[in-house]
């Protein structure tokens, strides 16, 4: 069943066009990812969808259902959650305040943004949180975040997004700066949100990454999806040729074969 | 380290890293300043002198307790100082040449310093530019205003007895201390503050945004209208923490406040605040406005001239902040 679908996606950066037109489908519970050299339009792509910046023209489709997407938390109220490759959590708050920033437990509801924190609550969400990723036993749900490494960092952005169980979940170069270890603990978040029937929109540079997880592989170039295939149907050398573009016309009869 | 943080460890590390924070550093300096002083000159800790600081102490420490939310969102706002010294002669120039009701005025001058906040929240949020040049564009508007509307002469401010001036000037004895109300008032903020910073949820919102504005927005904070709301906080406060000096030394002088915005940017950050924001501490605020008042005072007490007040002042915030810069790293290492 289609979950997400993007239809001629187009966003300037004054002169720059950063996405010409994109359009594609995600399903239920299949992992998709999206590939593409540096400055190819990717994080672009999915700032638009999660409501980073509006889109100049085109149409964004939630199961079956036409939205605009006007901030992030109208992104987060559809049930796209996006881990992005930049900018992620706040280093001078501890680890259990960036895993509920924007949606704090709290008390006396009514009080709006003056309600008080559930501080109780919010310790032992965080704790079961970690555990569940399997970071537990290496942080302390009250370190802040700024004595944390980089990896570190990265898991902790991931669990957040794992805890409220979205529909779509979209990583910006989620591997970007892990170990071996938190790579694969990364690698296996993926496979986990496929089997509970999420559906995962990933971008890396890694492509055999890719082969270890993705059903379907998107490759953009210079702001424009470029090829679309299913990852059973191609290969590494195949994949690499097209995001690189050095040979142009094979990809094409590829891609309009399907 | 935030107190935010201290709320959540476990009494063991608490401890440990609340000797380390920086508002507990402030503190044992606060103190020992004020035995130097108390030893240097009998009279520091005497009635009449501890209810001079008090009376002088809430109307910078109020404004100061705004600038440190600010602070610690990453802005911060200097035209408190002009803005302290506007209100009250708006106020005062409606009653005695518009002979407007005193409750009238003053309601005038509240919704001109939340006109003024919002304007420099929305010229940095809308159109990006710095705090410091939007403020500091400010300061100039506004203390060329009050110079402008009142020929460059103070005003006799409201002198007649009644329930604003009982409300923001009122005096009252305890034994032989005398206090104004002014000090419930900062007492009262403060608490307000301390609350909202730390425990409420606004307060995660104002230090995720200090840290790390495109986190806290891509969470769904609205970053921009909460640095709005602070800013007309701020600017509020300075118009009230104005209005309390107006009424308690009877005048308002277009000039009042010329510099404030420096002191009371130097309590904060004296305090433990960082400039660069996502970090603020009401208590240190706090320590800081008070040590800040106990500096100007005491060093008049043991008989420092007058005109080299300011390096001494300069002098001691100095090495405050090399101290905190210090533990900082300290903490990093650790
Ligand atoms: N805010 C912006 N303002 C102006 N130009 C931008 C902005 N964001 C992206 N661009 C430009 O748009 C193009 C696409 O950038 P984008 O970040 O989407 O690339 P990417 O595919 O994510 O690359 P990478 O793999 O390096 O992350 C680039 O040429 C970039 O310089
Ligand atoms: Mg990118």
């Amino acid at each position: 069943m289609e979950v997400l679908r993007l239809h001629n996606l187009q966003k300037s950066f004054g002169s720059v066009r950063a996405l010409k037109s994109a359009s594609f489908t995600l399903n239920e519970g299949e992992v998709v990812a999206l590939l593409g050299d540096n400055g190819a339009g990717k994080s672009t792509l999915i700032k638009a969808i999660s409501g980073v910046f509006p889109v100049d023209r085109g149409d964004i489709y939630v199961r079956g259902l036409k939205v605009s997407i006007r901030s992030t938390r109208g992104a987060m109220d559809l049930g796209i959650e996006t881990i992005h490759q930049d900018t992620s959590l706040a280093p001078d708050l501890s680890i259990a305040r960036n895993l509920f920033l924007g949606r704090e437990p709290v008390n006396l509801k009514w009080l709006g943004v003056f309600a008080p924190l559930d501080l109780a609550k919010l310790r032992d969400a965080a704790a079961a949180l970690l555990k569940r990723v399997g970071i537990s036993k290496k942080l302390d749900a009250d370190a802040l975040v700024s004595t944390l490494s980089g990896g570190e960092r990265q898991s902790i952005a991931i669990s957040r997004a794992m805890q409220f169980a979205a529909k779509v979940i979209i990583l910006d170069e989620p591997t970007n700066n892990l170990g071996v270890e938190e790579t694969h603990g990364v690698l296996r978040f993926v496979k986990e949100m496929r089997a509970a029937g999420h559906s995962v929109l990933l971008i890396t540079h890694n492509i055999h990454h890719v082969f270890q997880v993705a059903d379907r592989i998107i490759v953009m170039r210079r702001g424009e999806i470029v090829a679309e295939q299913t990852v059973a149907d191609t290969d590494l050398l195949t994949v690499e040729s097209i995001i690189t573009g050095a040979d142009m016309s094979a990809l094409l009869k590829e891609t309009r074969a399907k | 380290m935030t107190i935010a943080a201290e709320q959540e460890m476990p009494r063991s590390k608490r401890r440990s890293s609340l000797i380390r924070s920086p508002q507990f550093s402030s503190l044992v300096i606060l103190i020992v300043l004020l035995a130097v002083f108390a030893i240097a000159d009998g009279n520091f800790l005497s009635p009449l002198n501890i209810s001079n600081m008090m009376a002088f102490l809430p109307e910078l420490g109020i404004i100061a307790l705004g600038m440190t939310l600010l602070l610690t969102a990453g802005e911060f706002d200097l035209s408190v100082g002009a803005v302290f010294g506007l209100a009250p002669v708006v106020v005062m120039l409606l009653v005695q040449n518009g002979g407007f009701d005193i409750g009238i005025a003053l309601l005038a001058g509240l919704l001109l310093c939340i006109a003024i906040g919002a304007v420099n929240g929305l010229i940095v949020t809308k159109i990006g530019i710095s705090s410091f040049l939007v403020t500091l564009s400010m300061l100039l508007v506004v203390r060329g205003a009050a110079l402008y509307i009142t020929q460059g002469f103070p005003l006799k401010s409201w002198d007649q007895p009644g329930f604003f001036v009982t409300l923001l000037a009122g005096s009252f004895n305890i034994g032989t201390f005398r206090f104004y109300t002014s000090l419930w008032w900062f007492i009262g903020l403060s608490l307000l503050a301390i609350y909202v910073l730390h425990y409420a949820k606004l307060g995660n919102w104002i230090s995720a945004i200090g840290s790390n504005r495109n986190a806290a927005v891509a969470r769904g904070v609205p970053a921009d209208a909460v640095k709005v709301w602070l800013f007309i906080l701020t600017s509020v406060l300075a118009g009230l923490a104005g209005m309390i000096s107006a009424f308690r030394i009877s005048a308002a002088s277009p000039v009042a406040g010329t510099g404030y915005e420096l002191e009371v940017i130097a309590m904060v950050v004296v305090g433990g605040t960082a400039l660069t924001g996502g970090r603020g501490t009401i208590l240190g605020t706090i320590v800081g406005a008070l040590m800040l008042r106990s500096i100007r005072n005491g060093i008049v007490l043991i008989g420092v001239p007058g005109l080299a007040y300011n390096i001494f002042v300069g002098v001691i915030i100095l090495a405050m902040l090399i101290l905190h810069a210090l533990l900082q790293k300290n903490a990093a290492r650790s």
